[in-house]
């Protein structure tokens, strides 16, 4: 089942006509192809502690058809959301807004297409991903996209710029049958700080049971000493289906934040490569995935820590009813040149009903043992009826009561988006979550 | 550890590091073909169904590719191998009649000690038969059989075809076909409803012979309200080439009854150990393995329970210690299967010297099994940096009223700790050795006190490798 993974929409006719539509350079080219030989090769899932669990069954890829092209970006804007840095706005398969503020464009933010960098800064784009050193290369997923984007967004923040607001990067999608496959490149520059705030969006409002496509990377270089703290919130329609790779590399000193969190699509399969190579560098992970009805969220997370005194605390939150899913695949790699490693892997989840169903496999490969803490740990149980009983006591009727408790759980990951207002738009997208949530029969 | 304890433990390894010159009586030829399975079954004069049974597990042993989740196993080359050995013509009533080569090798072994001590019964297993065998009276006027499993397929027919295979078939995995195919030996026990076995039941295994196969099956059925500790211990003399292990252990608890199962395993470093070993557990009945391996190339081996009947209870600890060139990929694993049952799993690893342990568990809420308690702990010691710990643990959970928890560690020997049980006179060896052998406290507290003290032994003997 997990090898037979053929996509109709994948070959090297269609790579090739996306880099000549975007008019690239040989090397881009060159990097297609390459991606294109390890698409055809790997099988969908290369590892064999989580063969088991990749289940493709919802997706019925013979039906959709991505994007061959997108348009070009529209002039710049200076008419930013109040509160962001910088937004890019992709509507299906159009640039419908792109604006970096006053105090972006001063510190020398670039926040572009590829088409746009390669006409201006090339090597912007070269030096981050010429090579293969942003994707996993193991992974099929992320190698379809290398070698099948139909858009390209740069995101880079040069050296010792800091940025005190967030930039925004948003994607509505949704058009049944179709689908955008696309790439996105973060770089920050040494001792460059900055925030990101990814937003996907459904952009129909009345589904109706045709399948749509939402596929892309986030590829993060940090520099030594940069920090980024990286926010997204999944939020498509119930017909969506969502890919995603996201690969962290980091320097020295560097610091990296995800909260991600993942509302809609009907199935949202997404791989988190961090890579700690920089001695000192540390990441910081959380992720929170609320299913209902037939959702299947498969979260996979690898951490490497490579570099001497990394830090990895990760984090994973599930709350599923109906009869959602939740696949919590994490590995945590500690080399043998990681010497004071301090590496932590939570896996929780909640249930609300019978049928939905909670994996957890968190892994953990030790070749260092001089660590400072290895550990990880996982637990899955249903909400606590002594602290529903509490909030009783306290004058809540019960629906509510378990309502708390289920934002209660994921409240630490809200609470790392950097956007105040982009919090309380999650925590109502969580809140909304509840009414599809009712009450099974009596645990 | 006592002070006492700690003078009782000698250093001498040699006492597992022998080999006897036995002539065999009859043997297969090297390798496995129809025709090898047919002679195995002739030559016990078996039922027709048993040979079905091994034609059977023959032919699905061939079809099955080789597991692919667990590396090295590519390198056994069963052509190599021997699967049929017997060295002596019958089953022996006392120890008397042992032969003598075979009974110096158990004194080696210390089985007479441990039987004046303690023992209910020994089944000896000398490479693929057993050859010595004794049941206390006491055991027989309470209705328990404990013998050889080939014997008890005459002895206890009824009994037997209704158990047997019924765990573990044939198709679970390419070597519980292979042990299917071939088996040989092993220990039957079958324990009457409301008998409470008062001793501890003892078999000893051990492999002799250069690219013998061993493949002892073990079947224990132990009837309503019925309660029993059957241990197992292996030793083995140390050989340059490859020999195999496969063996399969199905125990049938059934309601309201009581089973412990202990293993200390100690192959010599050549030998691949790969054991199913499963338990059905019915209603309000208790399972519990308690599980060592310290020896072998490699050991794949998790112990299993599967919690059949409402209100029963798994107990699972497993104890792994890897050194050079070693690789113990070991566990545990509970399938809950059915409302109000209760799992604990514990685990416990040691890698050092390049040694690599794995923990691999499967931990399985299916539909309908409501008002679960499960949890796991694993934490794993690795003793220097060339060594590896793995920990893949799987939770699968399809019950919203589950309560799960699972917590893993790794890390070094603390040198505070060792620090400062040498500032109390210490070295630093017996300062480590003290330290590792107070992280599988949880394990050693379990076994009977001669189990206690062999298997503290044979951890220190093994830390003595790695840091004198």
């Amino acid at each position: 089942m997990t090898d037979a993974l053929k996509l109709p929409f994948a070959g090297e006719d269609i790579a090739r006509r996306l880099a000549q539509t975007l008019e690239e350079p040989n090397w881009l080219l060159e990097e297609r192809l390459d991606g294109l030989r390890r698409y055809a090769e790997l099988p969908a899932e290369m590892n064999p502690l989580f063969t088991t669990y990749l289940d493709l069954r919802s997706a019925r890829f013979a039906e959709l058809e991505p994007y061959a092209e997108t348009t070009a970006a529209v002039e710049v804007s200076e008419t930013v959301p109040e509160g962001a840095a910088a937004l890019i706005h992709v509507d299906e398969d159009r640039v419908v807004a792109r604006a970096l503020s006053r105090e972006a464009r001063d510190a020398g933010v670039v926040l572009d297409t590829f088409d746009n960098v390669l006409r201006e800064r090339p090597h912007l784009l070269q030096d981050a991903v010429e090579g293969a050193a942003t994707l996993p290369l193991d992974d099929k997923f992320a190698q379809f996209a290398r070698a099948h984007y139909a858009l390209g967004l740069l995101v880079h923040v040069p050296d010792g710029a800091v940025l005190e607001r967030p930039i925004v990067l948003r994607w509505s999608s949704g058009a049944p049958g179709k689908g955008l496959v696309s790439r996105t490149v973060v770089t920050l520059g040494e001792n460059a700080s900055a925030s990101i705030l990814e937003e996907q969006l459904a952009s129909v409002t009345k589904p109706n049971g045709e399948q749509s496509l939402w596929w892309g990377t986030t590829e993060v270089m940090l520099g030594d000493g940069a920090q980024l703290s990286f926010a997204a919130q999944q939020d498509f329609g119930p017909d969506t289906l969502m890919f995603v790779n996201r690969q962290a590399t980091l320097g020295r000193d560097a610091q990296l934040r995800w909260a991600l969190a993942s509302v809609g699509a009907q199935l949202q399969k997404s791989r988190i490569d961090n890579r700690l190579v920089g001695r000192g560098s540390s990441v910081r992970q959380a992720e929170i995935g609320f299913g209902s009805g037939n959702q299947l969220f498969d979260l996979t997370s690898y951490t490497r820590h490579l570099g001497e005194d990394t830090t990895g605390d990760l984090l994973s939150k599930g709350v599923f009813s109906d009869r959602a899913r939740g696949y919590f695949k994490g590995l945590i790699e500690i080399q043998r040149s990681a010497r004071g490693t301090d590496s932590f892997l939570g896996e929780f989840a909640m249930l609300l009903n019978k049928k939905a169903r909670s994996v957890a496999i968190p892994s953990l490969e030790i070749d260092q043992p001089d660590v400072r803490r290895a550990s990880h740990s996982s637990s899955v149980g249903p909400i606590d009826d002594s602290q529903v009983f509490y909030l009783m006591s306290r004058g809540l009727p019960r629906d509510l009561a378990r309502k708390f408790i289920v934002m209660g759980f994921l409240e630490p990951v809200v609470a790392r988006i950097p956007l105040p207002e982009a919090q309380d738009r999650l925590r109502e997208l969580l809140e909304s979550k509840w009414p599809a949530a009712p009450e099974a029969e009596a645990a | 550890m006592t002070l006492n304890q700690r003078q009782m433990v000698d250093n001498d390894r040699s006492r597992f590091d022998f080999k006897d010159n036995i002539v065999y009586l009859t043997e297969t030829k090297r390798g496995l073909t129809r025709q090898t399975v047919e002679e195995i079954s002739a030559l016990k004069n078996e039922p027709e169904w048993m040979l079905k049974f091994r034609l059977r597990a023959y032919e699905h042993f061939l079809k099955r590719p080789m597991p692919m989740w667990t590396d090295g196993l590519d390198r056994i080359d069963f052509e190599r191998i021997i699967y049929y050995r017997k060295p002596s013509e019958r089953e022996e009533k006392s120890w008397d009649d042992v032969p003598d080569k075979i009974k110096e090798t158990f004194e080696r072994l210390g089985i007479p000690e441990a039987e004046r001590m303690f023992l209910a019964g020994v089944g000896a297993q000398y490479d693929s038969e057993v050859v010595y065998h004794s049941v206390k009276e006491e055991l027989t006027k309470l209705g328990v059989v404990f013998m050889g499993t080939d014997q008890a397929l005459i002895e206890y027919p009824e009994i037997f075809k209704k158990y047997f295979g019924t765990v573990i078939p044939p198709e679970d995995n390419k070597f519980a076909a292979l042990n299917s195919a071939v088996w040989s030996g092993g220990s039957f026990v079958y324990v009457p409803p409301g008998v409470d076995v008062p001793l501890p039941l003892q078999a000893y295994f051990r492999i002799n012979g250069e690219n013998t196969g061993q493949f002892e099956r073990t079947l224990i059925v132990v009837d309503e309200g019925a309660k029993v500790h059957y241990i197992e211990g292996c030793t083995a003399p140390i050989y340059a080439t490859d020999s195999l292990h496969a063996a399969v252990v199905e125990v049938i608890a059934l309601p309201r009854s009581k089973v412990r199962y202990t293993t200390i395993q100690n192959w010599s470093n050549d030998v691949y150990n790969l054991v199913t070993k499963r338990a059905h557990a019915h209603e309000d009945s208790t399972v519990e393995w308690i599980d060592a391996n310290t020896g072998s190339r490699k050991t794949v081996k998790y112990p299993s329970i599967y919690l059949r009947g409402r209100g029963a209870t798994a107990d699972i600890i497993s104890v792994a210690v890897a050194g050079a060139g070693q690789h113990q990929d070991t566990g545990a694993k509970a399938i809950h299967l059915a409302p109000d049952t209760k799992s604990r799993i514990v685990s416990k690893s040691i890698s050092k010297d390049g040694g690599r342990a794995t923990y691999r568990g499967h931990l399985k809420v299916a539909p309908g099994a409501t008002n679960v308690v499960a949890s796991v702990r694993c934490d794993a010691l690795m003793l220097d940096d060339i060594s590896r710990s793995d920990t893949y643990p799987y939770i699968d959970i399809q019950e919203d009223d589950t309560h799960m928890s699972h917590e893993a560690t790794v890390g070094k020997i603390s040198q505070d700790q060792v620090f400062y049980l040498m500032s109390r006179g210490l070295s630093e060896n017996e300062a480590q050795n003290l330290i590792v052998q107070g992280f599988l406290e949880v394990f050693t507290k379990e076994l009977p006190m001669e189990y206690a003290i062999e298997f503290n032994r044979l951890v220190k003997l093994e830390m003595e490798g790695a840091l004198g």
